[in-house]
């Protein structure tokens, strides 16, 4: 397992339900960042397809694996990455369901996917009327250790993070599409998931006006300690690239220690809790 | 919530920003030419005017000039020339005189007492105008409606409001006029009392009833769920004044949507169908 490696966070404008081109984009930004030797290259929520596509939906979800995904795995053995991007999938079970997923594929293939568990349906956001949620938090094994996968509401959840962190992951990946008006929600919440956890948050967020939301850009990466060590451009396409390196963690975690403190029984509590709002 | 006019304040150049980006985005999609607007001489067709002429250059941007002999004012007329000087738009006068006689005169009903009803006809025609432009010339219709007169429903139905984009619809009145001299509207025309030119002499806050300023709070209260009566003490307001607003704001519904029509069908448009409203 690799402990040191470099990420790309490629924040990427989408061409609106054209999946046959947002490959092509994707492919050549994966290949531009592994020419600067990224081990990981991460593009923003529903890549594949943009963000607004609302009725359009029905006909460009896809299964996992399905083309698109076999696409993405070829650019992946090509070029040696791994790659995070985000597609509606459909349910290869029900044929019917619809998922707001995170793929990670890398050069042996299709790693593993995270269906969104929180989907905002309020203000300008319609997900639970297209979407089913998920069900599990997951970490995913991989060369460059296990990496945690959430989607943009999702970090309002801090339990979540917290899970994929417990699960193992030292690399938490947050793909997003936040319009502009939460900006100061994610610039916060993406500092708090990284400190709280002594792990690292890539954070990559969608830029681009599609149906008169403006996502803003501002992906990043979260050392362990709540440092910005990267941060791509506000409301324009960027590709930035930062280092990781997990020995970072333990001395953060020694100086203070959030997961040596936990309290579990605080869980229990939590859970009855929540089922009594 | 405190209801101050602080809450009001924005970042001003990021607003700017914003909806600059924002026009640029939708014509570069909508592969049109440019852009046709009304322009009143009036703040918020300046506003939206030296807007879109920042944002896509003067030399796409036409302003229609659109006087008529009963609310004719030199005053609003060289306030729309000035905009259109300052920010390098072109513009077109058409006095639309005639046109609106011809109506007068082949309506058997037309009550030429009845200021509303008229105006309506004067709000449409111009809007027939500005399309014709658009029309012909490959070009988006730039509405200038604020979020003020457009929650209360203070416009002519398919008339003013009637555009492919409205650019500053998400500002209140007053937040209008501070976008409007921070990108160097000329002062005379963000001071000025806003008209909606329909009849002489019609102001918009002596129709109304209030103060913009009191009524952006107002409205504000109402967007962010704050009770009637809560608005009404902090703005030392009597509560039936509030209430006449949240009523006015509830009924206006109707112009802000598609007409209603009844289900009957797998897919209702304005009912089931979304689709994404920009083109790719």
């Amino acid at each position: 397992m690799k402990e040191n490696f470099k990420v790309a966070l490629a924040q990427m404008n989408c061409h609106r339900a054209d999946k046959k081109r947002n490959i092509e984009k994707m492919g050549k930004i994966i290949t531009e960042a592994t020419k600067e030797k990224a081990d990981l290259v991460i593009f923003p929520e529903l890549s594949l397809t943009g963000y607004v596509i609302r009725d359009e939906i029905y006909n460009l979800a896809e299964t996992i694996p399905g083309p698109s995904t076999e696409a993405m795995e070829k650019i992946a053995k090509k070029t040696g990455a791994y790659i995070v991007f985000g597609m509606p999938e459909l349910s290869e079970k029900t044929k019917a369901t619809i998922y707001n997923s995170a793929v990670l594929v890398g050069p042996e293939g299709i790693v593993g996917k995270y269906r969104k568990m929180h989907l905002p349906t309020h203000s300008v956001f319609e997900e639970k009327r297209y979407f089913r949620q998920g069900y599990e938090a997951v970490a995913l094994t991989t060369k460059l250790g296990k990496i945690g996968l959430i989607i943009c509401y999702d970090i309002f959840f801090p339990e979540l993070s917290r899970l994929t962190r417990l699960k193992g992951a030292q690399l938490i990946v947050c793909i997003s599409a936040s319009p502009a008006v939460r900006k100061a929600f994610f610039e916060t919440l993406t500092v708090a998931r990284a400190i709280e956890n002594a792990a690292f948050l890539a954070y990559v967020n969608l830029v681009g006006i599609e149906n008169g939301l403006q996502f803003w850009g501002g992906s990043r990466l979260v050392g362990p300690n709540g440092k910005v060590l990267t941060q791509a451009k506000y409301d324009e396409e960027d590709l930035v690239m930062c280092d990781v390196s997990y020995s970072d963690i333990k001395p953060v975690e020694a100086f203070v220690p959030t997961l040596k403190d936990l309290r579990p029984e605080l869980f229990d509590e939590l859970k009855e809790s929540a089922k009594r709002l | 919530m405190k209801l101050t006019p602080d809450v009001l304040e924005l970042n001003w150049s990021e607003v700017e920003e914003k909806i600059k980006l924002f026009i640029i985005d939708y014509v570069k999609k909508s592969g049109a030419r440019g852009i046709v607007l009304g322009l009143s001489g009036g703040i918020d067709s300046c506003t939206v005017a030296a807007l879109s002429a920042l944002a896509i250059g003067g030399k796409n941007v036409l302003g229609l000039i659109l006087p008529e002999k009963e609310t004719y004012n030199v005053k609003d007329i060289k306030h729309a020339e000035a905009t259109a000087k300052k920010f390098g738009l072109k513009t077109e006068k058409i006095d639309i005189t005639p046109v609106l006689k011809a109506f007068y005169k082949s309506i058997p009903s037309f009550d030429s007492k009845d200021n509303l009803c008229k105006g309506n006809i004067k709000a449409r025609a111009r809007m027939i105008y500005i399309y014709y432009y658009a029309n012909k010339f490959n070009m988006i219709v730039c509405g200038s409606s604020d979020k003020s007169e457009t929650m209360i429903g203070y416009f002519t139905k398919w008339g003013d409001a009637a555009a492919d984009i409205t650019p500053i619809m998400d500002l209140y009145k007053t937040q209008v006029r501070k976008l409007a001299s921070h990108i160097g509207v000329p002062e005379e025309i963000v001071k000025k009392p806003s008209s909606p030119g329909l009849w002489p002499r019609q102001f918009a806050e002596e129709e109304l009833g209030i103060k913009y300023e009191t009524l952006d709070l107002i409205l504000y209260g109402l967007e962010h769920f704050m009770e009637t009566k809560d608005i009404a003490s902090q703005l030392g307001l009597r509560e039936d004044l509030v209430e006449k607003i949240k009523r006015r704001w509830l009924a206006a519904e109707h112009k802000r949507r598609l007409p209603l029509t009844t289900k009957i069908e797998y897919r209702t448009i304005g009912a089931d169908f979304r689709l994404p409203r920009d083109v790719c």
